[in-house]
């Protein structure tokens, strides 16, 4: 019976599309773009207001006006019309002698009822970057799609930030010997910091010192998760929390591209988003398209797959076969398995669900003829 | 196609990390499980479409039995109606996957009908953003901003008896009116009116030119009395709505089935409503399911479904989130071995992100199976005030126990599955253990209400599957005391005495299916079922028939006899005596989950012969 294991594309080249989309509740902010156009990683395709707070203003109130519809008279706004700090809503008299009610915050009137003005406050402005470089797709009001070509690596976790830069490996000593260089003329100064082993609150202290543009590690503590997300340039886990082996293949594909620069996208992974953490490093593709990655394979003999539970983590092998009975495994649970051959030729017996693909193109797929 | 006519039925159940389909059909004129099968659910990114985990499941369940179910035809899935031996009468879904349903809740006071529309909501998929009530002091803004901040799907107004004083609810009512109105971008809520039924058609009037509006029978009719039920069912509505509207393509598949997709709690909640009314013995049916981002237990007390679902403890995408309310300290009590707060976080994370992995390790498994108990006595903690119970009381007589969710059901041996329960809800008296291992009971909660008799005749056999029946003592024991002698008359004629010692399980050696007639005699000072003596008649289970000497409350062993005594136990429980711990890789020794299981079809075929 075939089986679709979960995918996590690890790619050397591979056509990469992806939509970059407003939150919901943004108010659109005009941006020039047309689909057809090429985008660099940084260039913003979207931006918009999010606006949160309600501040309900009784215009009735603030002049001593018991009568609504003669306090409603001196309204300046209209529903609908955009405002900004300081703004007059509202104003009695003239000259000299007038006396103004003005907006306490950027906002938008959402409704004015009899003498009592309602303003969404606006809570920040958000500004989208294409992330990866390449052409768009297309484009709505809300969101476009954008499409590369380039080497993909999907991680593990995120901490929401993102940068395009180019990046390096750490010295051998690791950071304590990062820590000791001069930052005014370090060579990792606005570079994203790859570490093969997994990092410490004093290496992400250390990087955030020496103004690095990023770090990329197999794994970290759970208890960073919260110090992470606080840092202002990207952290990404290939693998995810504790001590973890790094998955060689990934750190493989990044030394073979060193010099290049690549987008490291630390989405917060979020099982309800299309977003998830990942580098795409930009590659030329020599004026082919290459295959787009597939995500919903059903796991053959043959296939290249990464075990993604103990014991065996983080090692690719490929499938030998694909027992009809369920095996028993190391938990003395039985379960449906694959035999998996590892690089050093030993054959290993994994649980179905503790596989996932790399997103080798094999045929179309199902998903891809349904979009 | 009317259900009165239908035969065979294709349910589907979405977990968030398992879909499982069931097929019923009739086979010598009766309803019966004719397959089961299962694929991982497809709801999330990047595939966000759950026809394709529910094509994927119909695909094997066709190869398996040689039945074609799926259709080729562009705007059918299956071949409906069933002809020349394809395809299916009727197609029903439930479905827990997705996130749950954000709730603002209104009502008139916060002891009474905000008590009762927390109750109500208990029995869907649901994230109560905040509440609002008379006696919330808050201005105009901050409650407007309440009800908006967090973004409901759903705004639940309660309050009011039946024909009751309405000015307090219809202000009430005004400020939600007032904030929707505000919406100018983004989803606007849809609002369930539970209340007053003298008011429906104020609030009609108020709210259903801003959004949709359901309505249900009033929860709180009279002070006395209390009807969450109607509310429930119109929830379940609701609840597919939202999920139609999400993305998943749920939508899809509600399509195919009459009745959309019903969240699984409230099938659960319908299937122990059935159960309840079939003659029985104890307090009524106890069903535990704990799945990978919520967890339920639904009682039946009193002929009535009690239940308590928890969006925040699951075994994979809400672990961590589990793990802070059971704490690791009380996860450390159920381990054989040492681990350090630290390490169980990083396990707790690392299974939110691959949510479908499996343990890879006999640790690892000892680990969810310690999350998996103290889920459950955090679920039982949750309801012991809505069981009547005080703090300390064990728990009711229910009968029988069902448990459901992987973690439960697919334990390396049946026996383990039945130590679980017996561990984290610690049953007193004659108990019997049934897992669900096809998520079934869900499926037929729902049925129960288009077609009761393929509920009724789907549970006789072999939906469920007995695990076995439990005996368990109530009354001060020590360890080492003897406290039942046991005498067990096995379907051979052969009898086997045994002594059950305080702290020791014990299960009757006999085989899955065959007929045990015991006599048993505690010591004095000890009880089952308010008597010292009995003579009983039982059918072994997968897990044969165990009689449990630990005592209740269960005193758990202290850390340096731990390992030792988690070991005899889980020995005992999968039919070995003593001997020293296994080695890690001592599941290649042990029987499989398959040989104690029958399948369905097997069941099937025994049941026929």
């Amino acid at each position: 019976m075939p089986t679709y294991p979960e995918t996590t594309i690890i790619q050397g080249l591979a056509r990469v599309q992806r939509e970059r989309r407003l939150p919901p509740q943004a108010i659109p902010r005009p941006v020039h773009i047309v689909a057809g156009q090429t985008v660099d990683a940084v260039t913003v395709v979207l931006a918009g207001d999010i606006l949160k707070r309600y501040r309900i203003l009784d215009v009735g109130a603030f002049f001593d006006i018991r009568q609504a519809q003669k306090a409603a008279e001196l309204i300046e706004v209209s529903e609908g019309q955009r405002i900004q700090v300081g703004q007059e809503l509202a104003r009695r008299g003239k000259g000299r002698r007038a006396k103004s009610m003005l907006s306490p915050v950027d906002g938008q009137v959402v409704r004015i009822e009899d003498s009592r003005i309602i303003i969404q406050a606006r809570e920040r402005t958000v500004e989208i970057q294409a992330k990866i470089p390449g052409e768009l797709v297309s484009v709505e009001p809300n969101a476009v799609q954008v499409a590369g070509n380039g080497a993909i690596i999907q991680c593990a976790w995120g901490n929401g930030q993102f940068a395009f830069r180019p990046y390096r490996f750490l010295p051998d000593e690791g950071f304590v010997g990062l820590s000791k260089l001069d930052v005014r003329i370090s060579e990792f100064r606005h570079v994203v910091i790859i570490s093969p082993a997994p990092i410490t609150k004093g290496d992400l202290l250390v990087a955030q010192q020496q103004d690095v543009a990023g770090v990329v590690a197999p794994s970290m503590a759970s208890n960073l998760r919260e110090f992470a997300m606080q840092l202002t340039f990207p952290v990404l886990l290939t693998e995810g929390f504790g001590q973890r082996r790094p998955t060689e293949l990934i750190y493989t594909l990044l030394q073979s591209n060193m010099g290049r620069q690549a987008a490291f996208d630390a989405a917060v992974p979020d099982p309800w988003s299309k977003d998830r953490p990942e580098i795409v490093i930009p590659l030329p593709s020599g004026g082919t398209l290459p295959p787009r990655p597939a995500l919903d394979q059903p796991v053959a003999v043959g296939a290249r797959v990464r075990i993604i539970r103990a014991p065996g983590y983080g090692r690719i092998g490929e499938v030998v076969a694909l027992p009809d009975a369920p095996q028993v495994v190391g938990s003395g649970l039985r379960l449906p398995c694959a035999r998996v051959k590892l690089p050093n030729e030993r054959v290993v017996v994994v649980p179905l669900a503790n596989l996932e693909l790399l997103g080798q193109t094999v045929g179309p797929s199902r998903a891809d003829q349904r979009t | 196609m009317a259900f009165e006519h239908v035969n065979s039925l294709l349910v589907a159940d979405i977990g968030n990390v398992h879909t499982r389909l069931v097929l019923i059909d009739v086979v010598e004129g009766q309803y019966r499980l004719i397959a089961t099968s299962r694929a991982l659910t497809t709801a999330a990114p990047p595939l966000s479409h759950v026809g394709l985990g529910v094509e994927r499941a119909a695909d094997t369940m066709a190869r398996q039995i040689g039945r074609g179910l799926l259709s080729l035809e562009a705007d059918q899935m299956f071949i409906m109606p069933e002809a020349g031996g394809h395809g299916v009468d009727e197609f029903l879904a439930t479905s827990s996957a997705g996130r749950p349903m954000r709730v603002f809740l209104v009502g008139l006071t916060p002891e009474i009908s905000i008590a009762s529309g927390r109750r109500a909501l208990a029995g869907t998929y649901v994230t109560l953003t905040d509440t609002l009530s008379t006696d919330d002091l808050r201005s105009e803004e901050q409650k407007i901003n309440a009800i908006l901040r967090d973004e409901p799907d759903l705004i639940l107004i309660v309050g009011g008896t039946d024909d009751g004083a309405d000015d307090i609810l219809l202000d009430l009512v005004k400020t939600v009116q007032k904030s929707l109105l505000l919406l100018t971008r983004g989803k606007m809520p849809v609002v369930l009116f539970a209340g007053n039924r003298a008011l429906k058609r104020q609030v009609d009037d108020l709210l259903s030119p801003v959004t949709e509006v359901y309505s249900a029978r009033n929860v709180r009719p009279t002070l006395a009395d209390e009807q969450i039920f109607p509310a429930q069912i119109e929830l379940s509505l609701v609840y597919d709505d939202y999920r139609t509207k999400s993305p998943g393509g749920f939508v899809e598949i509600g399509r195919h089935s009459q009745v959309g997709v019903v969240p699984t709690a409230q099938g659960l909640i319908s299937a122990v409503r059935y159960l309840s009314h079939l003659p029985q013995k104890g307090v009524g049916p106890l069903v535990a399911d704990i799945g990978s981002a919520n967890s339920a237990l639904v009682a039946g007390i009193k002929r009535e479904p009690h239940f308590t679902i928890r969006t925040d403890l699951g075994m994979g995408h809400s672990l961590a989130s589990a793990l802070e309310a059971i704490t690791p300290e009380n996860v450390q009590r159920w381990l054989p071995f040492e681990i350090s707060v630290d390490e169980m976080w990083e396990y707790a994370y690392n299974k939110e992100l691959r949510p479908a992995t499996v343990p890879g390790t006999a640790e690892e498994l000892m680990l969810e199976q310690a999350f998996a108990r103290e889920i459950l006595r955090l679920l039982v903690a949750d309801a012991r005030d809505d069981w009547g119970l005080g703090q300390g009381d064990l728990l009711p007589a229910f009968r029988p126990i069902i448990a459901a969710g992987s973690i439960l059901t697919e334990a390396q041996h049946p026996g383990i599955a039945a130590l679980l329960l017996l561990d984290a809800l610690q049953p007193v008296g004659v108990t019997e253990l049934q897992a669900d291992p096809y998520n079934l009971l869900s499926s037929l909660g729902v049925v129960a209400f288009l077609k009761p008799i393929i509920t009724v005749q789907a549970l006789e056999a072999p939906g469920l599957v007995n695990l076995g029946t439990a005996f368990s003592p109530l009354g001060r024991i020590q360890y080492g005391q003897d406290v039942m002698y046991v005498q067990a008359r096995l379907a051979d004629g052969q009898i086997v005495n045994h002594t059950v010692r305080g702290g020791e399980i014990w299960m009757v050696p006999a085989l899955p299916g065959d007929p045990v007639e015991l006599a048993v005699k505690l010591r004095g000072g000890l009880t089952i079922s308010g008597r010292r003596r009995f003579k009983l008649k039982v059918t072994a289970g997968a897990a044969g028939v165990i009689f449990d000497g630990r005592g209740r409350p269960l005193v758990l062993p202290r850390p340096r006899d731990r390992a030792a005594r988690f070991m005899q136990w889980q020995l005992a429980m999968m039919g070995q005596r003593g001997g020293p711990p296994p080695s890690p890789d001592a599941g290649a020794l042990l029987p499989s989950l398959e040989d104690l299981y029958p399948t369905p079809e097997e069941a099937a075929d025994a049941n026929l012969s």
